[in-house]
């Protein structure tokens, strides 16, 4: 009988494999029930088949979201999820691991070389995905997660089997063009199921521009914030609410995307809190209020700034707000000066946060926000997260970097 | 121990001393046949749930009850469909909507006809507004804004919250002829409106006041309306001289 150490380094890459095979599959069809534009569960736990989870801000749809999911989003609605590419080369490393796994000692040396290299690729993807979480998304969503340890396991796997190829001896190397018939079904494999996505793609054009247009698009006295950017290159109207976690998300989907800086934003402050806008029963975001009036009060100069901050903060600010209006205007005088405090009750910024919402009204835009208008052309909300980069190439192409 | 060089030991010695003899080729069939199946099982499992959501996206499913609501004004309880057919009187009468919508301020007798309710009923149609609204005092036989007036009317029209109108409906005394507070109200009226143009220069404010003036023929106050918020809050009050006024508020329905 072999030792044991022989055969562990080809039975962790079939076992890391499989898992690997399982998250990224989750992963890919739970982007795949998405093409349909609307909101469904996403799975998000460590435990392949743990039930799919409703929440709207899960760190799984966080990363779905962000444009780091998917290649070619200019392309394809959506784009092509990179899980796709990790379903077809992890099912490929399934069948190599096993045939390791069977052949025991009799593979070819050619064939631990291979998998010792190859093996290590997906690592590779993993760690520049794990930095990407790590600082530009700020959170790790299980499933990625998963898809991490098991390229870690699997890299491992590789290495040891790598180590023990090149100091064997006298086992038999296999025929000198195996390797490259063995990349190339490595690549068929990845390539197949996302040639499969493209290929079954809905036609979304039509659908782009059916979501109606901002019949009074000027705001009579001239109350809308202009937010500077870098290069303005397209008129676009936003209505948000600096305590709207969508919000947050689509504006840093647009800086994600490098478009932020080449839009011309006119805002509308839309605060869905019941305490200044009369169109809700209830508070949805208590504080947002005050935070709109703190967004007014920076005004030409310090108005993005203020949002952002708003958006950098939401949570800690959120919480305030629940707390008491008191709490928060004490932390918006406290992080932006004495003078905001005046600012913010002051009569003249009620005015002008209720010339806001009037226009939300002339405009009988639906009491949600986000809601973006390209010109006068109402961005829908189905393609604010996983399509906004090809609705941005067919509506508005010159704000793409 | 190098476990791997105890593998290639364990193996059996090709016999002129060359590599191995090749491996049975089972595990590589099997091997594979695996990865072949998964990926084609899997990739067509990607295929159907991109067409499935590629039907779902040509024959979505039917919204659920609760619509999203659409941005509007406020809709008080006070807007009943009296209140409502006077107001939308008024508003087609004043030229802020409708067909005649050159037309502004409206003339007192249309009041009567249009309002086809009486007196009472007409003001008791304004109690709501009690506290929305404010009554503007003028001196006897004056159509001049005092400072309180000015202030108090700027707090109200600063107060606008989700109403789309601004009514002021002016009156001038219960004595006196017909024609001469007509002409009296109407310029109490005006007084009202020209103050907050000069005041805010509203670009929207055409289409924002709808001004009422009555002669002392029709919805006359009394003198409980001298408890209401006024620009002479505290000060003595009379059934007269709560009539020289204009009364100012917003109003907060839909039509």
């Amino acid at each position: 009988m072999l030792p044991r150490t022989a055969r562990w380094p080809a039975t962790l890459a079939l076992v890391a494999s499989v898992l690997g095979l399982v998250f990224a599959s989750y992963s890919t069809f739970d982007y795949a029930a998405h093409l349909d534009r609307q909101l469904h569960a996403v799975h998000c736990s460590f435990i392949p088949g743990a039930p799919a989870s409703e929440d709207v801000n899960n760190a799984c749809r966080t990363a779905m979201y962000s444009p780091y999911a998917a290649l070619l989003r200019g392309q394809f609605w959506g784009g092509v999820p990179i899980a796709s590419f990790a379903v077809g080369a992890f099912a490929f490393f399934v069948g190599f691991a096993l045939w390791l796994v069977l052949a025991r000692e009799r593979s070819p040396l050619r064939a631990r070389l291979f998998f010792g290299v190859l093996g290590l690729t997906p690592v590779v993807a993993s760690v520049v995905m794990f930095f990407i979480s790590l600082v530009r998304l700020g959170s790790f969503c299980k499933l990625c997660v998963g898809i991490y340890v098991s390229s870690l396991l699997l890299a491992v796997a590789a290495g040891r089997t790598l180590m023990d190829a090149r100091s064997s001896v006298g086992v038999r190397p296999g025929h000198v063009a195996l390797p490259f018939a063995w990349l190339a079904a490595l690549g068929a494999s990845a390539l197949l199921p996302a040639a499969l996505w493209v290929a079954t793609l809905p036609d979304y054009r039509p659908l782009l521009a059916s979501c109606g247009k901002l019949p009074v698009a000027v705001e009579s006295h001239g109350a809308l914030l202009k937010l500077p950017t870098k290069e303005p290159r397209q008129a676009v109207t936003l209505f948000v609410d600096p305590l709207c976690p969508t919000c947050k998300a689509l504006h840093e989907r647009l800086l994600g995307e490098g478009v932020f800086e080449r839009l011309d934003p006119q805002v509308s402050m839309f605060p869905l809190d019941s305490d200044c806008n009369w169109m809700l029963d209830r508070p949805v975001h208590p504080g947002a209020c005050v935070l709109a009036r703190a967004v007014l009060c920076g005004g030409a100069s310090r108005a993005r700034q203020v949002l952002e901050w708003s958006y950098d903060e939401q949570e800690t600010l959120a919480k305030l707000g629940k707390d008491g209006a008191a709490l928060l205007k004490a932390k918006v005088v406290s992080r932006w000066g004495q003078d905001m405090a005046a600012c913010l009750d002051a009569r003249s910024t009620t005015l002008k946060l209720n010339q806001h919402l009037q226009f939300a009204v002339a405009n009988h835009v639906p009491v949600s926000t986000p809601q973006m208008f390209l010109g006068d052309q109402r961005v829908c909300d189905e393609d604010t997260d996983l399509g906004l980069r090809f609705t941005l190439a067919q509506l508005a192409p010159q704000v793409l970097p | 121990m190098n476990p791997t060089i105890v593998d290639a030991q364990l193996q059996p010695p090709p016999a002129d001393g060359g590599p191995a003899s090749p491996p049975p080729p089972g595990p590589a069939i099997v091997g594979t046949a695996v990865a072949a199946l998964l990926v084609l099982a899997l990739s067509g499992a990607v295929a159907a749930q991109v067409r499935a959501a590629g039907t779902r996206l040509e024959h979505p499913e039917k919204a659920p009850e609760g619509k999203v609501a659409i941005a509007d004004h406020t809709e008080a309880p006070y807007c009943t469909p009296s209140f409502k057919t006077v107001l939308q009187r008024v508003l087609n009468s004043c030229g802020l909507v409708g067909a005649d919508s050159a037309r502004r301020g409206c003339q007192p007798a249309d009041v009567k006809t249009f309002a086809s309710i009486s007196d009472s009923d007409f003001n008791a149609l304004f109690t709501p507004l009690k506290d929305r609204g404010a009554v503007v005092l003028f001196d006897e036989a004056s159509d001049q804004l005092d400072p309180d007036a000015k202030k108090l009317l700027e707090e109200r029209w600063q107060d606008r919250r989700g109403a789309r109108y601004f009514f002021v409906v002016a009156r001038a005394s219960r004595t006196g002829t017909p024609d001469r507070n007509r002409a009296l109200s109407h310029k109490r009226a005006n007084s009202v409106r020209m103050y907050l143009d000069e005041q805010f220069h509203d670009p929207d404010l055409d289409k924002q006041v709808g001004l009422l003036w009555l002669g002392n023929e029709f919805a006359q106050l009394d003198k409980s309306y001298c408890d209401w918020p006024s620009t002479r809050g505290g000060k003595a009050c009379s059934g007269e001289a709560v009539n020289r006024s204009a009364f100012v508020s917003w109003v907060d329905c839909r039509l």
